[in-house]
């Protein structure tokens, strides 16, 4: 069920109503379309006798003018419909909601008269008003939400949306959403019982690989330098941003991942010489370091919101099925994503285990002082782990932004996960964030089986606090971490 | 030029969002302040005890003080569910079990098969009003100038202010008894304590419980002035209350009070300036691009306190325990 189907559910006030929105959505098409368009579809300025019923239009428009402070109605507001020689005059109920019959789809320009609102509820946010709506054939009730607010009334915490404007998603903390929602269009269910898990198991391997990738870092730089770092996320998103941006100027696919790559690495190294080498030098503790990243998520993720606005941003993409195994088909960017996971995820292993660089990374990880003590040069160690997670995180960013959607949270959305894995791998362990990514996506996806889609997320979390309590150290984890 | 949106502003620190915030952050104060418990999960207390009032309310039809009894006994139940696996954990640990937590609730009061229970995505609607059918104030519009509020938001006001006294007052007798002092020593030196022959995970278990309570009396009176939603109960609300104890001062008992108003204050004002720099002409911002500011503006006094001013406005820097 969409967040756009729930405030069409809301807009009618009768249960019966309710019921009737329901099976209207769920078989939008089979509604029998009543001759609206029987009513005079060029009449000027129509009296009270030509309206439209909504009860029985085939296409309506709900209008519902609230406030932001308390969400509640405002009645009495004069809205004006209009379109296609349709024009109408409406007044809003008592709870700030009047349904409008349509002569037929189309798109229609709602004009609130924001002379009628009460002085008390404040104004309607610039721009929002007039409104277009688009009604495509038996859409009924597109919601045309206004809601007004005094200058001040926004401070009162009841909108974790960014913006004042309704109608679209609110995208405040819709966590679970973020991942749960887009999977199904990159691998369609087959037939029978083994094709749902075959096509299961698919998503949850390509998204366990990417999850690894955001994982590995965080799990490098926890190991290094002991902090959980809550803006991880961000790396991510900005990985899928920076793509979107190169998309934008008409860059190729491949440069714009190469591109979001190396921009991902600057990333982590500005942070890390701008934030996180000042903080150590200032030997912060690791508490305060936490709560640190946690405002520089914060910021950052609105700071994405102001650049590029609530709404999802997709990257050009070739929706067509590349590769069909059995129930399974995968577009070429679910392929391409998979096998540039397992590539670069073999060349950080290679990293880790063969180099000097890696050698270091795991001695500092091991104990840091003893690191410095045989001369290894700690701070040099830990740059390098922050531009390598970011260069990582933002891959991990641009494959998520293909595989399913980008917005403002998209990595936000993951951080939890992102943790989960670590955690159920063992903290510090770079391996561990692999197979730790890899059990949780498999586990969250097949879980689905039994639950409830939405709550995938909601399981992979109780899977987090179980390996917490029983295994604290994790698959891979060394017992003696756990302090 | 309109300048009401100073006095609206300055009205915020009275709201009763302001006093739920406070009370949610002196809860926060007795885990993280007091005790040394990393709670990053207080958004999930209060929706605990927020879902907890509407359903008793709206659901099940009692009266007003069984409401409160609910929220009371689910927060605690959500503490000692919560407490009874994690407290032996390392304080990050424990961050992360409250905040995936937290999420779980969040998470599963909107799943749609929970619908007629939890109103799934849509949340719940009206929860206020047996409290507002107790009100003894007679009709009418109270206050001066912008500020008038109708009887039932002075009636929400009242009660809400009261409640963050009386809570004040609990916790400050309560710090400074011996149990006060045991918990401070516990966030000193646990294994000190517990050379003393004293139970800490007993302690420890009283004070999640205690500070937990706070947070879902808040979330009830979070949703007095409006619908309940479970959005509004994301991460990032604990993020504002630790955003809040970190300027009124994480070790004090006032510091919630004098940081909520603060930060409600701060926030409309800017709020307001922007839109007013907005609609003049003189920033070059759309009204989409004003709403995140707040949101940046909290993140970046979130990381610059914890850094340059552990100690907030009212605590005492020998006292900041967890910059060490």
């Amino acid at each position: 069920m969409t967040a756009n189907g729930y405030a069409q559910l809301r807009k009618r006030p009768r249960v019966a109503a309710l019921v009737g929105v329901l099976v209207g959505l769920l078989a939008a098409l089979s509604a029998s379309a009543l001759p609206a368009t029987a009513l005079g579809v060029d009449a000027p300025r129509t009296s009270a006798a030509d309206v439209i019923d909504p009860d029985t239009a085939a296409e309506t428009i709900a209008v519902w003018i609230r406030q932001t402070s308390d969400k509640a109605g405002i009645p009495d507001v004069a809205v004006t419909v209009e379109g296609d020689g349709f024009s109408q005059d409406f007044t809003t109920d008592k709870d700030g909601r009047v349904a409008v019959g349509l002569p037929g789809p189309g798109t229609y320009t709602v004009t609130v008269d924001e002379g009628t609102i009460p002085e008390s509820a404040g104004k309607l946010p610039d721009g929002s008003n007039p409104r277009e709506v688009r009604v495509v054939q038996t859409n009924k009730n597109v919601p045309a939400n206004f809601l007004a607010s005094t200058t001040a009334g926004t401070g009162t915490g009841s909108t974790p949306a960014p913006s004042g404007s309704a109608g679209t998603e609110a995208p405040g903390g819709t966590t679970g959403d973020g991942t749960g929602a887009a999977v199904p269009q990159a691998t369609t269910s087959g037939t029978g019982f083994w094709g749902i898990v075959s096509a299961k198991l698919a998503t949850g391997v390509i998204f366990g690989l990417l999850l690894a990738l955001a994982a590995i870092g965080a799990s490098l730089i926890y190991g290094t330098t002991g902090l959980n770092n809550f803006a991880h996320g961000e790396l991510v998103t900005f990985g899928g941003l920076m793509a979107y941006v190169l998309a934008g100027f008409g860059a190729p696919g491949a440069v714009g991942i190469i591109g979001a790559v190396i921009l991902g690495g600057l990333f982590g190294f500005v942070q890390d010489s701008a934030i996180w080498r000042p903080l150590r030098r200032r030997r912060v503790g690791l508490i305060p370091l936490m709560i640190v990243s946690i405002g520089l998520a914060l910021a950052t993720r609105y700071i994405f919101v102001f650049f590029f606005g609530a709404d999802r941003l997709s990257l050009p993409n070739n929706p067509s099925p590349f590769l069909v195994l059995g129930a399974v088909s995968l577009r070429f960017t679910d392929v391409l994503g998979a096998v540039l996971s397992i590539i670069v995820l073999l060349a950080v292993a290679f990293v880790m285990l063969r180099t000097k660089l890696g050698k270091a990374a795991r001695a500092v990880a091991d104990n840091s002082a003893l690191a410095a003590a045989s001369g290894i040069d700690v701070d040099r160690v830990i740059r390098s782990v922050w531009i390598g997670a970011g260069a990582l995180a933002a891959l991990s960013g641009v494959l998520i932004a293909y595989y399913q959607a980008l917005r403002w949270d998209t990595g936000s959305a993951i951080l939890l996960l992102i943790f989960a894995a670590v955690t159920l791998g063992g903290l510090g362990s770079a391996f561990g964030a692999l197979v730790g990514s890899m059990v949780l996506s498999i586990f969250m996806n097949l879980s689905t089986l039994v639950l409830p889609e939405n709550l995938k997320y909601a399981a992979a979390l109780v899977v987090l606090i179980l390996i917490l309590l029983f295994r604290p150290q994790g698959i891979l984890g060394k017992r003696e971490r756990v302090g | 030029m309109n300048l009401n949106f100073i006095w609206l502003a300055l009205g915020e620190a009275i709201s009763p969002t302001t006093a739920a915030y406070a009370l949610a952050t002196i809860g926060l104060v007795v885990h993280f302040g007091f005790t040394g418990l990393l709670n990053f999960g207080q958004a999930g207390f209060m929706a605990v005890g927020g879902y907890a009032f509407a359903i008793t309310t709206l659901k099940l039809g009692l009266p007003l003080p069984f409401a409160f009894l609910a929220a009371i006994l689910a927060s605690a139940a959500f503490a000692l569910v919560l407490g009874i696996p994690t407290l032996r954990l390392r304080s990050d640990y424990l961050a992360i079990v409250t905040i995936a937590a937290a999420e779980i609730i969040r998470l599963s009061v909107k799943t749609p098969e929970l619908t007629d229970i939890t109103g799934g995505a849509t949340g719940l609607n009206g929860a206020a009003a047996t409290f507002n059918a107790l009100n003894p104030i007679p009709d009418g519009r109270y206050g001066i100038g912008v500020l008038t509020y109708t009887a039932d938001q002075l009636w929400v006001r009242v009660l809400g202010w009261a409640l963050v006294l009386i809570a004040c007052l609990i916790v400050f007798l309560l710090i400074r008894s011996p149990w006060g002092r045991v918990i401070k020593g516990i966030r000193e030196d646990e294994d000190a304590v517990r050379s003393l022959g004293k139970n800490v995970f007993s302690y420890k278990m009283q004070a999640l419980v205690l500070g937990g309570v706070l947070g879902g009396l808040a979330g009830a009176l979070f949703i007095l002035p409006r619908s309940l939603q479970p959005d509004n109960y994301g991460t990032q609300l604990t993020f504002f209350l630790y955003t809040i104890m970190l300027l009124g001062g994480a070790t004090t008992v006032f510091g919630p009070l004098v940081g909520s108003m603060l930060f409600w204050v701060v926030l409309s004002l800017s709020d307001g300036l922007l839109s007013l720099g907005v609609r003049s002409g003189l920033l070059p911002l759309t009204s989409t691009q004003q709403g995140p500011i707040r949101f940046i503006i909290v993140g970046a006094a979130l990381a610059l306190l914890v850094v340059f001013r552990p100690q907030g406005l009212l605590g005492k820097k020998k006292e900041v325990f967890f910059s060490a």
